[in-house]
């Protein structure tokens, strides 16, 4: 542990401000909270918000866990958790369930999350709305007066033009009836695991200098018509070339030699647990 | 032992994650509590001061329901650099468990409650009282509880209907924060409906 810095690199008062904003957030379900974001020894983009979040949130005994795109070991989470663990001493881990801490950018764990986690999820833009209105005093007052019809024109023009609801990642959703939210760049897939979540939720975006909590046992809803209902991916027929695993979000490769499609789990410490846990039976 | 600023002060700040998080959750900051100082306990309980040590800084102003709140506001200033200020503007209001009876009602009627464009600039409420695990039974529903919690709490003040009052045009509204005198602690954000949980008493 480098002493050099303060235990979670943050002072003490840089912490007590994101502190009460997260507090407030947790009581506003889905409602971005502004705080003051400060400078962080990592590039912009990559999760400075989030990474404010932990460093605000860990003890001592905590464990934490990174993932990037679904992997714990890319350069981005590498470098998040050697910050975290360099100035705490904190353990790390890549099991999704011996974490007490997890902090993601673009996916939600596929081992479901527990009472005693904490998932933090890295924002690049928190604002739904901004896609249509570029004033943040106009946004806030659509937010006030719960102004969302041109959310739902949005997702209207969007099927117009395409057939079908084309959002990718970051699909808008409503947060205990009140509040239109993005969820960060998650896949449709990890939509429905932000509903009546088991684990707390926070999200935080350091550029935009904005917090904002999804609470436990907290109704979320995908935004959608009834005629065009809210779809996650499918991977209907398909499963991970390596663990054979189904349901889950898979990555679409193309095998160079052959030219062949296949298909691999995303969350790849999911992936090796699953293939740990099949290989006494020696399956493959 | 004393109070370890960084370390205690992030156990009492989880703590007030988890049971603002799920409102019915008490948590425990005894062991904390115990660090705190005695000569730093002028007139207020160890967990408020906790909270206060937690939360407080420069940029937060507070108001203290007491027959000593001058005194009691000046050790907060000088341990948190927080400014006294007058009740409708408070960020936090703390009622202490001497307050006048009546206390509760007059914080939760007059605190600033956010407006629709900033809701969170509304007021957080802390009271002591003397148990938050026995008194009137209350049934909570909301974010954060799964089905429903049942608490107890124990305050004789027409506070449920006042903060019902307050709170009807969500988002705006004012989030609760209840520590006993065992320095449990309760929390219910504005997000949590209350129901008076009145059961039929038989005449003994
Ligand atoms: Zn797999």
């Amino acid at each position: 542990m480098n002493t050099a810095y303060n235990f979670a690199f943050f002072d003490e008062g840089s912490k007590r401000e994101i502190r009460r904003a997260t507090l407030k957030a947790i009581a506003i379900p889905g409602y971005q909270v502004p705080f003051a974001s400060r400078e962080m020894p990592i590039g912009r983009g990559w999760g400075t918000g989030g990474l404010q979040l932990t460093l605000s949130l860990i003890g001592k005994n905590d464990v934490l866990k990174v993932i990037d795109q679904g992997s714990d070991e890319s350069v981005n989470a590498v470098n998040i958790k050697k910050l975290v663990s360099d100035t705490t001493g904190v353990a790390t881990t890549d099991h999704t369930a011996e974490a007490s801490l997890i902090q993601s950018r673009h996916r939600i764990p596929e081992v479901p999350l527990k009472k005693d986690q904490i998932l933090i999820l890295q924002v690049p833009l928190p604002e739904p709305l901004r896609y249509y209105e570029p004033s943040e005093n106009e946004t806030k007052k659509l937010h006030g007066e719960k102004e969302y019809s041109g959310a739902w024109l949005m997702l209207f023009e969007q099927i117009m033009k395409y057939g079908s609801m084309t959002t990718g990642a970051d699909h808008p959703v409503m947060v205990h009836d009140r509040y239109v939210m993005a969820p960060s760049p998650i896949p449709r897939f990890d939509n429905p695991k932000m509903n009546e979540s088991e684990a707390l939720i926070l999200l935080g975006a350091g550029r935009e200098k904005k917090v904002y909590a999804v609470p436990p046992y907290t109704k979320v809803v995908s935004l959608d018509f009834e005629d065009y209902p809210f779809e996650p991916e499918s991977f209907e027929d398909k499963h991970c070339r390596l663990c054979g695993s189904t349901g889950v979000f898979l990555d679409e490769l193309v095998d160079e030699a052959t030219d062949e499609t296949f298909y691999q789990c995303n969350d790849t410490s999911y992936c090796i647990e699953t293939l740990n846990e099949v290989e006494p039976f020696g399956v493959k | 032992m004393t109070l370890d600023i960084v370390h205690d002060l992030q156990s009492v700040y989880r703590k007030l994650v988890d049971s603002t998080s799920r409102p019915g959750l008490i948590s425990d900051l005894s062991k904390q509590a115990s660090l705190v100082e005695e000569e730093d306990q002028k007139g207020c309980s160890a967990s408020l001061l906790l909270i206060a040590l937690t939360l407080f800084d420069q940029e937060v102003s507070f108001k203290v329901f007491s027959p000593q709140a001058d005194y009691v506001s000046q050790t907060i200033n000088q341990l948190t650099y927080a400014k006294p200020t007058d009740l409708k503007k408070a960020d936090f209001l703390l009622i202490l468990q001497d307050a006048e009876k009546g206390s509760l009602e007059e914080a939760i009627i007059n605190a600033k409650a956010g407006t629709l464009k900033n809701p969170h600039t509304s007021a957080f409420i802390i009271v002591e009282v003397d148990s938050v695990t026995s008194g009137e039974a209350l049934l909570l529903k909301g974010p954060g509880i799964h089905t429903t919690e049942l608490v107890h709490l124990d305050i004789n003040e027409n506070w449920v209907e006042s903060r019902q009052e307050k709170n009807k045009e969500y988002p705006l509204g004012i989030d609760l924060i209840f520590i006993d005198q065992n320095h449990q602690l309760l929390a219910l954000p504005r997000t949590t409906q209350i129901t008076r949980n009145r059961v039929i008493e038989w005449d003994m």
